[in-house]
């Protein structure tokens, strides 16, 4: 046969086999891709992002198909950056990613739950009596509250939504009526994160006159270094702008882990050439990343920093100057400003800064004289610098208008030069003592013994000058501070000859405490101010949680902004403080304080700050072991000061320096209706009473039923867990349930009571009545709580989103419909108020409500006490409402009109204007914008107002009001700004004056935000953000009481205790471990170790910690990180079960042995949940706690401090902060792990069959 | 209608069951006693899973109803090893639960039936109600296909002493399936050491690679 026919000629025999035939060559249609494509197949995708307290705010794509979101991946469209620069993509982290099937999991909250105790009394005192009255019910009938001792112990049953808002809407009214609208309190942190979610709770609250809680003091991620230096809470570089920078120190923050999206540009600054260095006691993932790594102990890094401060200031500022810095300290700081010196004996106290009024005639300057700082120009004269905080809120026809500012020029115009130092034209040099607590023992940390009785001696140039008081001695803050930091300039006296001197604050002097090489100290400091010199500033400190989280935080800070203002580095793009912790940038600030706090309907709002209204509420100070005394400076008179904390914080709140809630021991509508029949003005009413007695204040009884907090709110926050520093003093006093406290209270010790507050025997156990939280799991905070409301997750709601890590605003998207009964919390709070108004009909009606109000900061107010600390309530000044007291406002509430209120624009806007951090605008014309945007309501109590309706509406409310969104207000506010400091600034924004970003826009894309006075940084085409930067190029002075930056601290607290200067101070010491050791012996070894609660890889942020998904890539449950040497010890072996504990409480984990721990200390990552594989504790035969239940929050003194320029109260930006680092605990192997599942089974079956049996019977 | 039409007793039964798995809340109590004629008038209905399913019945109805709901809350709103949620069992957070979600609601879809919000497509009162409006045939075979879950659920609603294990029961018994067992492995709490220990990385043979746990609950 041929072989013509035998081959095709048409065609190819597709399935040819090669490779031995295990290969086969085939063409045929690829139907089976269908299946990967159906995989990745979608009906619509969503911008949307995770708002889990994370500053990310990175852009998702959220896929859904048929209604059911099915994946999420990264979006990668952001706004480029400038040539040059690395973008901002890829952002996102694997807790994000892990994020869309919590949407669905078993852990999801489908229901409106309540405690079914509670919900059987309710039905049944509902089935004869309105609901008010029910509830009044209740709360009259001591048997009924028995729902409060099974918080935390289940027996939730679920509720139709109408019955649930009844109880709520039921108890606030009567809370109100009976016990006064600031008994009604509200939790929510980070607004930033998901603005909308935030207002819609603070809103209603705003409305109906509740306290609302700060939260970024109580996290203790507030910085208060930041207000004090800079007058400023938090502002910080973007991201991006590490690129920018030289040399770069890493300091107790851990940025590829918490700070996952923006890493990839720390990692993209060495590839330009920039230095990086890891200063953290454990080895840890930034570590790894960086150049060089110093590990001192943990808690002693203030005295690295001092050491550094030291070399920067021999090197660069004595041996030789340096022209940038020099320059730049004296037009930015207050080094060159003076500080009067007060005799003591032979030596000098460094007392406060000279002002103008302590001159004849003031120096030309008359105008709030007391408030000006001055200086000594280049002849020597003494000169008024424009700039201070007395040239920021002149009176009306003052010469000051316009002066606000850092020209170099004084009060009369005239080109200045101010000195730096008085070193060369002294008339004497005197012998100066400076407080000194490294030698402070604790039983954990080294002490390096200096000077005698605490204080050191150091050799001062000073000038002697005339003054009103006769001839006062000053010297120049560099001066003085030349001298604190011990560095020799020929003047003899004690002081560091060498570096190897051990005299504070030496290299050499620093080692003996935190265990550094003197070596490395120098070296890092040269490096970082010699890269400073070259680069004019572009050297950064990236800090965080490991530094903040100590109780002498603004020591470990202000030690290191100390040399980041010698360098030159603050207001430099690529330099300066870069604080990254809890930090959350709520860009349209100004917009959103409108809408968050109805000041559109009432002002003004009442805050509180979180931690002292923990401290006192959750009775934290009953078991204080922290005395004043201890934490004074041996140079302060301690006779003016009480016992305690707490009276400390009374006499804060007395003096209008920190607010309160409640606020006085009466129903504040009750306080309005007895003035009014008395025909006096509530302000001279309530005036008159404190003083006579006859009314007090609810902070110095807190443990009086009468000052109880009565109901609460949690939203968007695990309060009692993650947050709940003292979380079993929580339990056992808030909350009147089950806890795990070993200690005992003062009363029961023996120990020194308080003098200013009450003390009640018994202890009040159970102070709420009503719990409400609203999330989208089943947290440790609602099993708590009494009511938990289930929320829309973070793809099922509109919002805004912004941080501070990079200039976008970008946007929350439903791209479902809330699942099963959740609400988004805009809804669940408009339905709240719209049963709130029906209920309060024929109980409330339009009601006149006394606020208390402390004297805020960036309002007129802060001038309110310039020199001496005086109580009225002492004798030792009048009682003058606002200046030597809080101010006494009344507010009008129309409670009926609640939900209208809630849904409209109110008319204050128009009236008032808006405005923010001292600067005020009208906004006439965003009203009538938003009116035309958003329609108007067509009838009722809000008619013709712009409607809020849904929680859009609310998004494009912020946006409209807010300079960073609309360029006309923000040329609007930039002009007003220039107005008060004489300098256009309007440029700066003009540019984009006429762009209005919308909620839309941002869904297409991230907005790059607009210029604005509310930011001390621009956002342009030509510098990435960062902080200062206003200040420095257009000469605004900082908000401070000199309008520089400051490196002294001349407040008469902060002077005496001890922190006038930056020093160096070991932590404390919590005496929470000593009376245990040993006590409770299981048969395994004990030691002790500081117990450390970083952030994690696994949890937070973008997700919480009962995503198992994550916990899967760990141990499955919580755990504690303990180092080879204390496992030896302890005889514990890697993934043994343990338990830590002290007089707190106690918690169980398992325990993680690594060499990358430090001896001595331990780190339990934040926020592990106590719901997920926590087994018993044989030290409180419970369930074991959670990280937060061997921690108590401590207060201190110095954060109190108000009425006093930068050192006054605002929400979130000053005050006393929930710090815990200076913990320690007793860590044990556990000798039997029991999950103690079937006790509590049993017992809930007891408790569910006697019920059977009762009904059968 | 398909030859293999489910018996109208077999299909009330089924109903029965979906409700009994459903919230107990007043709606579902007054109900009570027509969930308790179609147990009794299920023809083929073994005689002690009726009496087990009668003592379901007979406890919600005495109980104080809040007790009853928070008994039903205790069990099935919390956590994972009881939860009504099938892909909870199989797929738990995993990304393959998207699709399966999907081709399960398209099934329904499919049938004529649209399920209404509120629930997932893999919550078993919604399923076995879709099986209600089947027949015979694709009754035992879904049944069959996820009886493994069934009996996950099931024995961990006994271990738990739970009456609505009878539920469970009986609609892997109209299946055809194997019924419960008490003592099938659950994990139990005291072997979590053992589920959650590192295995090397290169076991020998003979030893099964890690496989990922169930997780305990709360």
């Amino acid at each position: 046969m041929g072989q013509f026919l035998e081959r095709l000629r048409y065609f190819t025999r597709p399935r040819e086999a090669f490779a031995d035939g295990w290969g086969e060559l085939r063409t045929e249609a690829r139907q089976w891709e269908d299946g990967y494509r159906n995989r990745w197949s979608h009906d619509k995708v969503v911008r949307s992002t995770h708002g889990v307290n994370c500053t990310g705010g990175c852009s998702w794509r959220i896929h859904v198909k048929q209604g059911v979101v099915t994946w999420e991946m990264q979006q990668t469209d952001y706004p480029r950056t400038r040539p040059g620069m690395p973008n901002h993509e890829p952002r996102g982290c694997s807790r994000g990613a892990s994020y869309s099937w919590y949407l669905y999991s078993a852990n999801r909250l489908k229901h409106p739950m309540v405690r079914g105790r509670l919900l059987k009394r309710w039905r049944e005192a509902r089935k004869t009596l309105q609901p008010v009255a029910a509830w009044a019910a209740l709360m009259a009938d001591p048997e009924a509250r028995d729902y409060k001792e099974k918080r935390g112990l289940g027996g939730f049953v679920r509720a139709r939504w109408d019955e649930v808002l009844e109880i709520v809407a039921a108890a606030n009214v009567h809370t109100i009526r009976r016990h006064g609208p600031d008994r009604i309190a509200g939790f929510s942190p980070i607004p930033a994160m998901s603005m909308v979610s935030f207002a819609s709770g603070s809103r209603y609250l705003s409305l109906i006159g509740g306290s609302l809680l700060s939260f970024y003091d109580w996290y203790c991620d507030l910085p208060p270094s930041s207000p004090q230096t800079w007058g400023e809470q938090t502002d910080v570089p973007e991201s991006a702008d590490w690129y920018n920078s030289a040399y770069i120190i890493a300091w107790g923050s851990n940025v590829p882990q918490t700070r996952t999206p923006d890493a990839h540009f720390f990692v993209e600054s060495r590839y330009n050439g920039t230095k990086t260095v890891a200063v953290t006691p454990d080895y840890s993932e930034v570590a790894k990343l960086s150049d060089l790594w110093l590990h001192p102990k943990q808690g002693t890094d203030a005295a690295v920093a001092m050491a550094m401060g030291h070399v920067i200031l021999r090197e660069f500022f004595v041996d030789r100057q340096v022209p940038y810095f020099q320059d730049y300290c004296r037009k930015y700081t207050d080094l060159p400003l003076l500080v009067t010196l007060r005799r003591d004996g032979a030596r000098w106290i460094p007392d406060r800064y000279l002002r103008a009024g302590d001159f004849d005639g003031a120096l030309g300057s008359p105008g709030h004289a007391d408030w000006k700082t001055v200086a000594l120009d280049r002849d020597g004269t003494p000169v008024v610098p424009a700039g201070s905080i007395g040239f920021r809120w002149p009176d009306k026809d003052s010469p000051d208008h316009g002066r606000w500012n850092l020209e170099e020029k004084a009060a009369d115009g005239r080109a200045t030069e101010l000195q730096l130092t008085q070193i060369d034209r002294r008339d004497e040099v005197v012998d100066v003592a400076f407080p000194y607590f490294g030698g402070e023992s604790h039983p954990h940390f080294t002490p390096n013994a200096q000077g005698s009785d605490g204080t050191l001696l150091r050799r001062v140039p000073v000038r002697k000058l005339a003054t009103r008081g006769g001839e006062r001695v000053v010297a120049t803050v560099f001066d003085l501070m030349c001298a604190h930091y011990g560095v020799d300039r020929g003047l003899g006296g004690e002081c560091a000859r060498s570096y190897d001197d051990n005299v504070a604050y030496t290299p050499a002097w620093q080692a003996s405490i935190t265990g550094t090489p003197a070596a490395q100290v120098i070296e890092v400091a040269r490096g970082f101010a010699s890269t400073a010199e070259k680069t004019r500033g572009r050297a950064m400190v990236i800090i965080g949680a490991g530094m903040n989280h100590w109780y002498h935080q603004d020591m470990n800070y202000r030690s290191i902004i100390n040399f980041l203002m010698l360098c030159g580095t603050v207001g430099v793009s690529g330099g300066g403080w870069a604080h990254y912790v809890g930090q959350e940038k709520l860009r349209p600030q100004t917009g959103w304080t409108a809408l968050a706090f109805a000041l559109d309907w009432a002002r003004p709002p009442r805050h509180m700050c979180g931690t002292s209204f923990f401290y006192a509420h959750s009775d934290q100070w009953r078991y204080e072991t922290l005395q004043t005394a201890a934490q004074l400076s041996p140079l302060a008179d301690a006779s003016r000061y009480p016992r305690t904390l707490i009276d400390c914080n009374v006499r804060a709140e007395r003096m209008g320096w920190m607010p309160s809630a409640p606020q006085l021991n009466r129903n504040p509508l009750d306080v309005a209706r007895d003035a009014a029949a008395a025909g006096v003005d509530a302000k001279d009413y309530v005036a008159r009473a404190l003083k006579s007695g006859e009314i007090s204040m609810a902070c110095e009884d807190p443990d009086n039923p009468v000052n109880f907090p009565r109901n609460l709110f949690i939203w968007r926050s695990n309060l009692f867990g993650s947050s709940g520093k003292g979380h079993e003093y929580f339990l056992k006093h808030f909350l009147g349930t089950r806890n795990g406290l070993q200690g005992r209270d003062l009363g029961e010790d023996g120990g020194l009571k308080p003098e200013e507050v009450v003390w009640r025997d018994p202890s009040p156990e159970g102070k709420l009545d009503l719990v409400v939280t609203l999330d989208f799991r089943m947290s440790t905070s609602c099993l708590y709580s009494d009511v938990v409301l289930p929320t829309a997750s973070w793809y099922e709601k509109n919002d805004l989103n912004t941080t501070d890590m990079h200039p976008f605003i970008h946007p929350l998207s439903a791209a479902v419909d809330p699942v099963f009964e959740s609400k988004s919390d805009w809804e669940i709070f408009k339905a709240i108020a719209k049963k709130f108004s029906e209920l309060s009909t024929g109980v409330l009606g339009v009601e006149k409500d006394v606020v208390l109000v402390p004297m805020q900061h960036d309002t007129r107010a802060e001038i309110a006490q310039p020199y001496d600390v005086r109580d009225w309530k002492k004798g030792e000044c009048e009682l003058i409402p606002g200046v030597t007291a809080p101010a006494i406002v009344t507010v009008e509430r129309d409670y009926p009109a609640t939900h209208a209120r809630y849904t409209s624009l109110g008319p204050l806007m128009d009236k008032l204007g808006n405005g923010g951090k001292g600067i005020g605008w009208n906004a006439d014309h965003e009203v009538k914008g938003l009116a035309a945007l958003n329609y108007i309501v067509p009838d009722g109590p809000a008619k013709g107002r712009p409607r809020i309706e849904t929680d859009i509406d609310a998004a494009e409310t912020i946006m409209y009001l807010a300079p960073e969104t609309n360029g006309e207000v923000a040329v609007k506010a930039w002009a007003a700004l220039s107005k008060i400091t004489g300098r256009d600034h309007t440029h700066l924004a003009r540019a984009r004056e006429d762009e209005k970003i919308r909620y839309r826009d941002i869904q297409a894309q991230p907005r790059k935000i607009i210029s604005s006075p509310t930011w001390s940084g621009i956002e342009s085409e030509h510098v990435s953000y960062n902080a200062g930067w206003t200040n420095v190029n257009e000469l605004i002075p900082w908000r401070t009481i000199s309008g520089r930056q400051q490196f002294y601290q001349d407040h008469a607290w902060m002077r005496d205790f001890g922190e006038g200067f930056a020093v160096y101070r070991p932590p404390v010491d919590m005496h929470a471990t000593r009376p245990l050791l040993g006590k409770r012996d299981n048969g395994h070894p004990e030691v002790v170790l500081n117990f450390i609660t970083p952030h994690q890889k696994w949890g937070i942020h973008s997700t919480y910690t009962d995503n198992l998904i994550m916990l899967t890539l760990s141990r499955g449950g919580p755990i504690v990180w303990i180092s080879e040497v204390d496992a030896k010890k302890a005889g514990i072996e890697d993934n043994d079960w343990i338990e830590a504990f002290n007089l707190n409480g106690a918690l169980t984990a398992r325990a993680v042995v690594s060499q990358r721990v430090k001896e001595g200390m331990c780190l339990m990552y934040h926020a592990q949940e106590k719901i997920v594989n926590v087994p018993g504790s044989q030290v409180t035969g419970q369930r074991g706690g959670i990280h937060n239940s061997v921690t108590r929050a401590v207060v201190k003194p110095t954060h109190m401090i108000g009425g006093y320029a930068q050192l006054s109260y605002g929400l979130n930006y000053y005050g006393t902060t929930g710090a815990n680092r200076d913990s320690f605990v007793i860590v044990r192997k556990l000798a039997k792990v029991d999950w103690m599942d079937r006790a509590q089974r049993a017992a809930r079956e007891q408790e569910l069959h006697t019920t059977i049996v009762g009904a059968r019977a | 209608m398909p030859n293999d039409a489910l018996n109208h007793d077999v299909a009330l039964l089924l109903r029965a069951l979906s409700a009994l798995l459903a919230y107990p809340d007043a709606e579902l109590r007054a109900g009570l006693p027509d969930i308790e004629a179609a147990i009794r008038d299920a023809r083929r209905l073994d005689a002690r899973l009726r009496e087990e399913l009668l003592a379901l019945t007979g406890e919600i109805a005495a109980s104080d109803p809040l007790d009853a709901e928070g008994r039903y809350v205790d069990l099935f709103d919390r956590g994972r090893r009881t939860s009504l949620n099938l892909f909870e069992h199989v797929h738990g957070d995993g990304r393959q639960r998207g699709p399966a979600m999907l081709d399960l609601r398209q099934r329904y879809l499919d049938a004529g039936l649209e399920p209404v919000a509120g629930e997932l497509p893999d919550h078993l009162p919604l399923m076995l109600e879709y099986l209600s409006c089947r027949d015979a045939v694709e009754m035992r075979e879904t049944i069959g296909e996820i009886a493994h879950i069934l009996r996950v659920l099931g024995n961990a609603l006994l271990k738990h002493g739970s009456r609505y294990a009878a539920v469970i029961a009986t609609v892997l018994a109209l299946g055809g399936e194997k019924g419960l067992d008490a003592r099938a492995p659950v994990p139990p709490e005291q072997d979590i050491d053992a589920d959650w220990e590192e295995r090397p990385a290169f076991a020998p043979p003979d030893l099964q690679p890690a496989v990922a746990p169930e997780q305990p609950t709360n």
